[in-house]
């Protein structure tokens, strides 16, 4: 009966397992969409040995144990096939090696098992000779201890490429001593402190070494053990008590003491204050889980490795990406049947060491696995162990699976009478704490993965955003006449965004994944992206299939190419800005912002354009703000005459304006926050030519536009239309009057030259636009210029407004 | 494409991971059950007790349950009246397919075959109970070693 119960699961574990590389193998397929890829084969080497090895194993437990507890091993062997392919997943060296390592547990395992009485008779026995020489191959890692990954503690002993970490072993070294030592004192019943002296000394030992090493973790699991042993030996809940103040108090002593439970502990609190750098390992972890959503997004499909040590320590953040919470609650109730049946053989054993020794490997088993996900979920400070059975790892694995045999030796009673116990309520309430911690971060993985998950997956520090890009297209951004300005190139897999027209940097700005986005390109994302103007439907479905986004949209922009470039050659290499302007609209047809830079090759020289005191990033047509001086002179008199207006009627003028507030555009846009009078007041180029515009527009201010219409896979050209209605500032008349005062000599419109000076610069300024009487799209023009160059100024004026009436 | 079949994939993925829990949980479940029915098959052989009072006639007793007690509590399955005997003074208790004698801590002591009881002991057939003044002699039906729930596994 056993043993069909117990082929019956492993097949049910075998399907699972070749499911999953199935899916593995198919993987590149969705993430570059097409069937033209390298599929990925070799972790087929690893679920052929684990379908070999888990048969040997249980021919073995069938010949050695026929009364075994059934569940034990197919629960044990889905968790470490499960993790060996994640594994593989994540890094193929490091699957060859799990998968060598679980073949010699396996093997290990067997030879075990062949000579199982003998084990447990001697591990009771040489339980102080044991423990020693545990303790002292730990204490070899002070002097001859190494890392396999170069940095971090150096808890492994290691040669000609195999390491080994030896506080794995003595975990379940520590479990079988205390075992062996509160059975043999079962009967007495003497008061208790003195009894318990021996393991305590033995205990405080080991903490101390593990304290030197600064392996935190491996000590803070030694003194659960050790709580929950004398625990389930006293029945006395205030050990309890005693073992969380302690821990508690050794937490704030090391907090303020120790660096590493410092950062740990900073990082536990308040991940969000230092989301790059002490905090990073767990923000990626929480972005991984949130990703994951219900039902992950597929073996293969996720970013697992941008966790870091995803293939140990946060191996619960790769499997919850890929297989969400789905698969990460099925993972906790593999977890919770091996605890639960372990506890059950424990409370059926023939004897009181096999009861402690059980319930001990429960616990070890328990709460290693409770810690180390708690921690990848925020829910307890992060502790480097390793997932039982899951995690990579020689002594982790090789630990799991002697600890496996322990409890499968343990389960084998033949009718026999459990050896009697006297108070059972310590079993239950373990039973009860461990299956709450289970609960407990079963619904921190749902808060993670569906309440926090739109927040946190709209973070800008969330790399699967510029993955995402490498792998959509994303859309285009065209001039008025869809001319390409940016757009993407490259194949699925390398897409890459090309700047066409570089000198338009600063207005259309740049997609990258290490500087992030600027200008249109950020403002405009959620088209480029497609998270916009396509059907939800859409968005959904291919969140599903291939958790991305849509192909992005194209966006269609207000932009002249022809005048642009005009207007970039006459700035050249000055500082200052140009906008022209449709008076009637308010589309803009040229925004020019000198000095540029080359988006094309921001990735080398992003980091000296930030240090630029010039300024390059920085889009000076709209974030520019300079003195008005006497700019405005035809804007008074068009709404004053020759009359000297008072500072108030001045001030009421200007808010009517906009020149104290941001115009509404989508893009970076700035105003003058600092002033509310009209003397220093500082306006943006932008303001200047929306207020402008009235001179040419029977006196109203339009509402600007740039982005003017996207392309949806539906309706075609969407217009995006102006998020402002046009205000009516002064009569028609006024503004006809003021404009034809201002005419240019020879010429078919008004201009007028303004000068200004702050802090000893002197900024000149040039407002023109057509006149009441022009048959054609009324027109403004600005030009603000960094410089004391009149001549300049009209020269760049007349050129560019003769181009474009003459267009 | 290659998305829906891997989205099939990944559903019949979620479907094994359930199947193994699903199935691990409806075995449990099936146990318990199995072990419920053949508590309740488990049918305890029955046991004759030749109640005898000092020099009173003696009365024989039928049991056919798992618990039987003696004492002076009128509750008892075999109430004694007999100042000798305690209120709560044996019983006699079916397990591990044998009947066991146990002393509840009586004032007197019960002897079987002339021997104290201290712990549990195992009844065999004719064996004398002497609880104070009363003597009880144990008469077993002849099936007792072979317990149903053997049967039921030998048959399988």
């Amino acid at each position: 009966m056993h043993d069909k119960k117990q082929s019956l699961l492993l097949r049910w574990a075998a399907l699972f397992l070749f499911v999953q590389s199935t899916i593995l193998t198919l993987s590149p397929a969705v993430r570059e969409r097409t069937w033209n890829v390298d599929y990925r084969l070799s972790h087929w080497v690893g679920f052929l040995a684990w379908a070999v090895l888990i048969i040997i194993a249980h021919r073995a437990t069938v010949k050695y144990l026929p009364e075994r507890d059934p569940y034990l091993l197919p629960a044990a062997a889905m968790l470490s096939g499960w993790g060996m392919l994640t594994i593989w997943r994540l890094d193929e060296a490091f699957g060859i090696r799990q998968t060598m390592w679980l073949g010699i547990s396996i093997i290990i395992f067997i030879l075990a098992l062949s000579n199982q009485q003998k084990i447990i008779t001697f591990l009771r026995r040489y339980k102080y000779v044991l423990l020693s020489s545990g303790l002292l191959i730990t204490a070899l890692t002070l002097i001859f201890g190494t890392n396999p990954l170069g940095i971090g503690p150096r808890l492994w002993l290691g040669c000609c490429g195999i390491y080994f970490q030896p506080s794995e072993p003595l975990k379940l070294l520590l479990v079988i001593y205390l075992s062996a030592y509160l059975a043999d004192r079962i009967n007495i019943h003497l008061s208790s402190l003195p009894l318990l002296i021996p393991t305590l000394v033995v205990t405080g030992l080991a903490l101390l070494l593990l304290l030197v090493q600064r392996d935190l973790g491996t000590a803070s699991i030694f003194i659960c053990i050790f709580t929950i042993a004398i625990f389930l030996y006293t029945g006395k809940r205030r050990v309890l008590l005693i073992a969380a103040l302690f821990l508690s108090t050794a937490l704030v002593i090391g907090y303020f003491s120790i660096d590493i439970i410092n950062i740990r502990v900073e990082g536990w609190l308040d991940p969000w204050a230092d989301p790059s750098g002490k905090s990073y390992q767990i923000v990626q972890s929480l972005l991984a889980v949130a990703n994951g959503g219900i039902i992950g997004r597929g073996i293969g499909i996720g970013s697992p490795l941008l966790v870091p040590v995803a293939i140990s320590d946060f191996i619960f953040a790769a499997i919850a990406e890929e297989t969400g919470l789905v698969g990460t609650i099925g993972l906790l109730a593999l977890i919770w049947l091996i605890l639960s049946r372990g506890l059950i053989a424990s409370l059926r054993a023939a004897d009181a060491f096999r009861r402690y020794l059980a319930a001990g490997i429960v616990t070890y088993l328990g709460i290693q696995s409770l810690l180390i996900i708690g921690g990848n979920l925020r829910l307890f400070p992060l502790t480097g162990v390793t997932l039982p059975f899951v995690s990579y790892g020689g002594s982790s694995l090789l630990t799991s699976f002697i600890a496996l045999f322990l409890l499968l030796t343990i389960s084998n009673v033949e009718d026999e009478e459990p050896a009697p116990l006297q108070n059972p309520k310590p079993y239950t309430l373990l039973a009860g704490m461990l299956a709450l911690g289970l609960v407990a971060i079963a619904l921190t993985s749902a808060w993670w993965a569906i309440v926090r998950a739109p927040d946190m997956l709209n973070r800008t520090d969330n790399p699967r955003r510029s993955i995402a890009d490498r792998y959509v297209p994303r859309g285009k951004l065209l001039d008025r006449n869809n001319q390409p300005i940016n757009v993407t190139e490259g194949e699925s897999g390398t897409y890459e965004r090309v700047y066409l027209y570089p000198d338009l940097a600063s207005i259309t700005g740049y997609t990258q994944p290490v500087y992030g986005q600027a200008g249109l390109e950020a403002t405009l994302d959620d088209y480029l992206r497609g998270l916009q103007g396509n059907p939800s439907s859409l968005i959904w479905w291919d969140h599903l299939l291939y958790g991305t986004p849509p192909p992005g949209l194209d966006v269609r922009l207000s932009l002249s190419l022809t005048l642009q470039s005009k207007a970039d050659q006459l700035l050249g290499g000055h500082a200052g800005a140009i906008i022209l302007m449709n008076a009637e609209t308010g589309e803009i047809l040229t925004m020019a912002s000198h000095p540029t830079y080359d988006p094309n090759k921001l990735s080398e020289e992003g980091e000296a354009l930030a240090q630029n005191t010039s300024a390059p990033l920085v889009n000076r047509a709209t974030q520019g703000l300079y003195p008005i001086g006497t700019a405005m002179q035809p804007l008074i008199q068009a709404k004053f005459g020759q009359a000297k207006p008072t500072d108030a009627e001045l001030k009421a003028y200007y808010q009517k304006l906009g020149l104290f507030q941001a115009p509404v555009l989508n893009m970076p846009v700035a105003f003058d926050i600092g002033t509310d009078s009209t003397q220093n007041l500082k306006v943006s180029p932008l303001q200047m030519s929306l207020a402008a515009a009235l001179l040419s527009h029977d006196g109203i201010v339009p509402a600007p536009r740039i982005a003017t219409a996207v392309n949806t896979p539906e309706q075609g050209w969407v217009v995006l239309p102006a998020e402002k209605m046009p205000v009516e500032v002064i009569q028609a008349e006024a503004a006809n009057e003021a404009a034809l005062s201002f005419i240019a000599k020879g010429k078919s419109y008004w201009n007028h030259v303004g000068q200004a000076s702050a802090d000893d610069k002197i900024f000149t300024w040039l407002l023109a636009g057509t006149l009441p009487d022009w048959k054609g799209a009324p027109l403004v023009l600005v030009v603000t210029l960094e410089e004391n160059n009149i001549f300049l100024a009209n020269y760049i004026g007349d050129t560019i407004f003769d181009a474009a009436l003459n267009q | 494409m290659s998305g829906a079949i891997i989205l099939a994939l990944r559903l019949i993925l979620a479907v094994a991971l359930y199947g193994f829990l699903g199935w691990a949980l409806l075995v449990l479940w099936r146990d318990i059950r199995r072990q419920g029915i053949s508590l309740a098959n488990r049918r305890v052989p029955s046991i004759n007790l030749t109640v005898r009072h000092g020099r009173g006639s003696p009365i024989v007793k039928n049991f056919s349950q798992p618990e039987i007690t003696l004492g002076r509590d009128p509750g008892s399955d075999i109430p004694l009246i007999d100042d000798t005997v305690s209120t709560r003074h044996a019983q006699l208790t079916y397990h591990h397919n044998q009947w066991w004698l146990e002393d509840l801590s009586s004032t007197n002591g019960t002897t079987l075959n002339q021997t104290a009881v201290t712990m549990p002991t195992v009844l065999t057939a004719g064996d004398e109970i002497q609880c104070g003044d009363t003597r009880l002699i144990v008469n077993l039906s002849t099936n007792t070693l072979v317990s149903p729930t053997q049967k039921l596994e030998k048959k399988r």
